[in-house]
C-alpha cells in the first residue's frame, strides 16, 4: 500500500513546484491554495508514515503510533477546512457577497482538532490489513461531513451566479471526496483518504490554478493597468495645461506661457496615435513642438529645417521622426553637452520616393557601435520586440516603415565626414487617395 | 469707426480672463461688453447686449455652442461668431462652416495671432458694407477704389508708395484711410486678401504650392507657407488636404 502514498506525494510535490514557480497575482484565493498545497503535502507524508506504523504495531512504540495518527488526521481536518475556505473565497469572488460562515468553520475546526488530540484511539488488526479506530475516528468523518455540507450549501445557494467552469471544479472535487470517504467508511482497510484529498486538490489545480490560467490573469491585470494609464483623458491634460498657461501669461510670464503652449501642442499631436499614417506636415508639427522645448532646455542646441513644401501631404508612418531626432540628441549631442545642431531635410529622391535626412553634429558612433546598429537595422525582423533599451526607438521606426511602406524602404545611418551622424529615411511618395 | 462689442462665452473663467486681459481689445477697436458661462446665459446675453462679435466655446454646459449659434442666428443675423474649441475635429469645423460662423480657432489660443482673426472679421464686415451699398455712388469712394486696385494687382509688388503714386495721394493718408474705413492696417489688409486668394486657388485649382504662392504675391514659397500657417493654423498643403478629405465623405 505504501507505494500509492509515495506516488501521490511525488505527484503533489511536482504540482506544488510548478505552482510556486509560476508568476501569479497576489490574491487571497491563490494564497489559500498555496497554504492548501503545503498542508496537503504534510498530510500525504504523514499518510505514508501511518500506513507503515499501523502495520508494524509491535515494532513501533504505542505513543509514537498514536502521535503520528493524531497528527495525520489533524492535518486532514485542516486540509478539509482549507478546502472549504478556498471554495468560500471562490464563491465570494464570483458573487461579490461577503462570506458569513468563516467563524462557524473556525470554531468547528478548533473543536475537531481538540477532539482529534483527546479522544481515545485504538487499532484494529485484520488479515487484510490494520487500521486505526476508536472514538477519535469521529473527527475526520465529522469534519468531512460538516465542511462538505457547507460547500454543497454554498454551491447550491449561489448556483446561478457561479461561472460554469468553477461550478464544475467545485462539484467534481466534492463528488470525489464524498465517494472516497464513503468507500473508506465501508472498507476500513483500504486507507484511501490520501487519494481523495489528492484528487480534490488536482481538480482545482487543473481547472482554476494551473500556470496558464495564472499567467493569463497576471497579463490581464498588467494590461488593465496599462489601459488605465493610457486612459488619462487627453482633453483633461491639455485643457489643464492651457489653463496654467493662461495664468502664467496673466502673471506676466510670457516665456513660461510660450513653453506651455508648445507642450500643449506636443500632447495634442501625440495623442493622435490611433492613425497609422499621417501627413508629413503633421509629423513635422509634432517634431517642431518637441524640438522647440528641447532647444529651450538646452540653449546651445539649434535646429534647422529644410522641407520641400510639395512633400507636406505625403503620407508617412505616424511618429517616425521624433524617435530619430531624440536618438540624435541622446546618443550624439548629449555627449557634447547639447552643443550643436540638428538639421532635418526632406526632398524627393526619385520619381516615387523621398528621403528625409536627420543630420546631427554630435559625437558620432562609438567604436563598433555603427556596425551593431547596422546589423540591428538589417536584421530588424529577427529582433525580439523589446520594451526598453536605447535602440528600441529606432528599431520600432524601422519595423513600422518596413511593415507599412514595404521592404525597399527604411532607415539607415551614415557617419558625417565632419563628425556626427546622419539618419536617412527612405519613404514612398504616396499621397492619400482623395476620392 | 465705432467700437465693436464683444461677448465672451466659455465655461472656464480662466479662459475668459485670458481673452479679456491678454488680448489688446483697445488696439483692435473692440470692447468686451459681457461674459457667459453656459448656453442659456449666452442666449440671454446675446439678446440683451446685442454684441457684434461672440467668442464662443463649443463644449459648454446646458446647451452647446453650436446650438446657441443656430438659435441666435435667426434673431440676430448680423452677429459674427468666432468658435474657439479644443476639439480639433473636422466634423465640428464642418458643422460650424454650415452655420456660417466667421471664424474657427483652436485652443490653445495664441493671443497675438487672435488679432489676425479680429482683423479678418473687420475686413469681411467692410466687404459686406461695400457689396450691400444700395447703388454705386456717383463719385466712387477712395477706399473702395484702392481695395479694388489691390484685388486686381495682388500678384505684383504693392506697397503704400505704389498706391500713393497710382492714386496721387500721400502714403500716410492712405494708411490712415485703411485704419478709419476698415479698422485694420494696410499690411494686415493686404495679407488678408492674399490669403483669401491663396485659399481660393488651393481649393479650386490643382496649382502647386509654389504657383499658388506666386499668384498670391509671394515670390518665395517658404515665406508664403510660413505666413499661411500663421494665419490659418495649417500649412497650405494641409489646408487643401483637409478640405478635400472633408468634402469626400460629406
Amino acid at each position: 500500500m505504501l507505494r500509492m502514498e509515495i506516488a501521490l506525494f511525488l505527484v503533489l510535490a511536482f504540482i506544488a513546484y510548478i505552482y510556486f514557480s509560476a508568476g501569479k497575482k497576489h490574491t487571497l484565493l491563490h494564497r489559500t491554495f498555496s497554504a492548501l498545497l503545503i498542508v496537503v503535502l504534510i498530510h500525504l507524508a504523514l499518510d505514508g508514515v501511518t500506513v507503515y506504523t499501523v502495520h508494524h504495531l509491535e515494532a513501533v512504540p504505542r505513543f509514537l503510533n498514536d502521535a503520528v495518527h493524531r497528527l495525520f488526521l489533524g492535518s486532514m481536518v485542516l486540509v478539509i477546512y482549507l478546502f472549504y475556505q478556498y471554495i468560500a473565497i471562490l464563491v465570494e469572488e464570483e458573487t461579490g457577497r461577503q462570506r458569513r460562515l468563516d467563524w462557524n468553520a473556525r470554531i468547528f475546526l478548533a473543536v475537531a482538532e481538540l477532539g482529534n488530540f483527546l479522544l481515545p484511539i485504538s487499532y484494529t488488526v485484520t488479515p487484510e490489513g490494520n487500521y486505526s479506530s476508536g472514538p477519535y475516528m469521529l473527527v475526520p468523518y465529522g469534519a468531512v461531513a460538516f465542511y462538505l455540507l457547507l460547500c454543497a450549501g454554498l454551491l447550491t445557494v449561489n448556483w446561478r451566479q457561479i461561472d460554469q467552469k468553477k461550478k464544475l471544479a467545485i462539484g467534481a472535487a466534492l463528488l470525489i471526496e464524498v465517494t472516497v470517504c464513503a468507500m473508506q467508511w465501508l472498507n476500513h482497510t483500504w486507507l484511501i483518504s490520501g487519494m481523495g484529498i489528492t484528487l480534490m486538490t488536482m481538480s482545482f489545480y487543473l481547472t482554476l490554478e494551473n500556470p496558464d490560467i495564472l499567467r493569463a490573469e497576471l497579463t490581464e491585470q498588467k494590461m488593465s493597468m496599462l489601459y488605465l494609464k493610457s486612459q488619462v483623458n487627453p482633453h483633461f491634460l491639455y485643457n489643464t495645461l492651457d489653463t496654467i498657461r493662461i495664468q502664467a501669461q496673466l502673471n506676466g510670464d510670457k516665456k513660461v506661457a510660450d513653453l506651455l503652449m508648445r507642450l500643449v501642442d506636443f500632447f495634442r499631436l501625440s495623442v493622435k496615435v490611433d492613425r497609422q499614417m499621417v501627413a508629413l506636415d503633421d509629423e513635422m508639427e509634432l517634431l517642431e513642438a518637441y524640438m522647440e522645448l528641447m532647444c529651450y532646455r538646452y540653449p546651445e542646441l539649434t535646429c534647422e529645417y529644410d522641407i520641400d513644401p510639395e512633400l507636406g501631404g505625403v503620407q508617412v508612418p505616424n511618429f517616425i521622426l521624433q524617435p530619430i531626432v531624440e536618438n540624435s540628441l541622446l546618443h550624439g549631442l548629449k555627449n557634447k553637452g547639447y552643443r550643436g545642431e540638428v538639421r532635418i531635410s526632406a526632398r524627393r529622391a526619385a520619381e516615387d520616393r523621398m528621403e528625409i535626412l536627420v543630420r546631427d553634429t554630435g559625437s558620432g558612433f562609438a567604436e563598433g557601435k555603427k556596425a551593431e546598429i547596422d546589423r540591428m537595422l538589417q536584421n530588424y525582423a529577427k529582433q525580439a520586440a523589446r520594451l526598453e533599451g536605447s535602440s528600441i526607438g529606432i528599431l520600432n521606426v524601422q519595423k513600422r516603415i518596413k511593415l507599412l511602406c514595404g521592404r525597399e524602404y527604411g532607415l539607415s545611418y551614415t557617419e558625417n565626414p565632419t563628425g556626427g551622424v546622419t539618419a536617412r529615411l527612405l519613404l514612398p511618395l504616396r499621397e492619400e487617395e482623395m476620392a | 469707426m465705432k467700437k465693436l462689442r464683444v461677448l465672451l462665452v466659455d465655461d472656464e473663467i480662466m479662459i475668459r480672463e485670458g481673452f479679456k486681459r491678454l488680448f489688446d481689445w483697445e488696439a483692435h477697436d473692440c470692447q468686451v461688453v459681457g461674459e457667459a458661462a453656459d448656453g442659456m446665459e449666452a442666449l440671454a446675453q446675446i439678446d440683451t447686449l446685442r454684441p457684434d462679435i461672440v467668442i464662443m466655446d463649443i463644449n459648454i454646459p446646458i446647451m452647446n455652442g453650436l446650438k446657441v449659434i443656430q438659435l441666435s442666428r435667426m434673431k440676430h443675423p448680423d452677429t459674427a461668431f468666432v468658435i474657439v474649441s479644443g476639439y480639433d475635429d473636422f466634423s465640428y469645423c464642418r458643422e460650424a462652416l454650415r452655420l456660417q460662423i466667421t471664424d474657427y480657432i483652436l485652443k490653445p489660443v495664441n493671443y497675438e495671432e487672435f488679432g489676425t482673426c479680429i482683423d479678418n472679421l473687420k475686413i469681411s464686415l467692410f466687404e459686406q458694407r461695400v457689396s450691400s451699398a444700395a447703388e454705386p455712388e456717383e463719385q466712387e469712394r477712395t477706399i473702395t477704389g484702392i481695395t479694388r486696385y489691390l484685388q486686381a494687382h495682388l500678384a505684383e509688388e504693392v506697397s503704400l508708395s505704389v498706391l500713393a503714386e497710382e492714386f496721387h495721394l500721400n502714403p500716410q493718408y492712405i494708411s490712415q484711410l485703411f485704419k478709419n474705413e476698415i479698422g485694420v492696417g494696410f499690411l494686415a489688409y493686404l495679407t488678408n486678401i492674399r490669403m483669401e486668394k491663396a485659399k481660393k486657388l488651393l481649393l479650386s485649382t490643382s496649382l502647386s504650392i509654389a504657383e499658388v504662392a506666386e499668384q498670391a504675391g509671394y515670390g518665395d514659397y517658404r515665406v508664403f507657407t510660413k505666413v499661411f500657417k500663421k494665419a490659418e493654423g495649417v500649412t497650405p498643403s494641409q489646408y487643401r488636404r483637409d478640405f478635400l478629405e472633408g468634402s469626400a465623405d460629406v
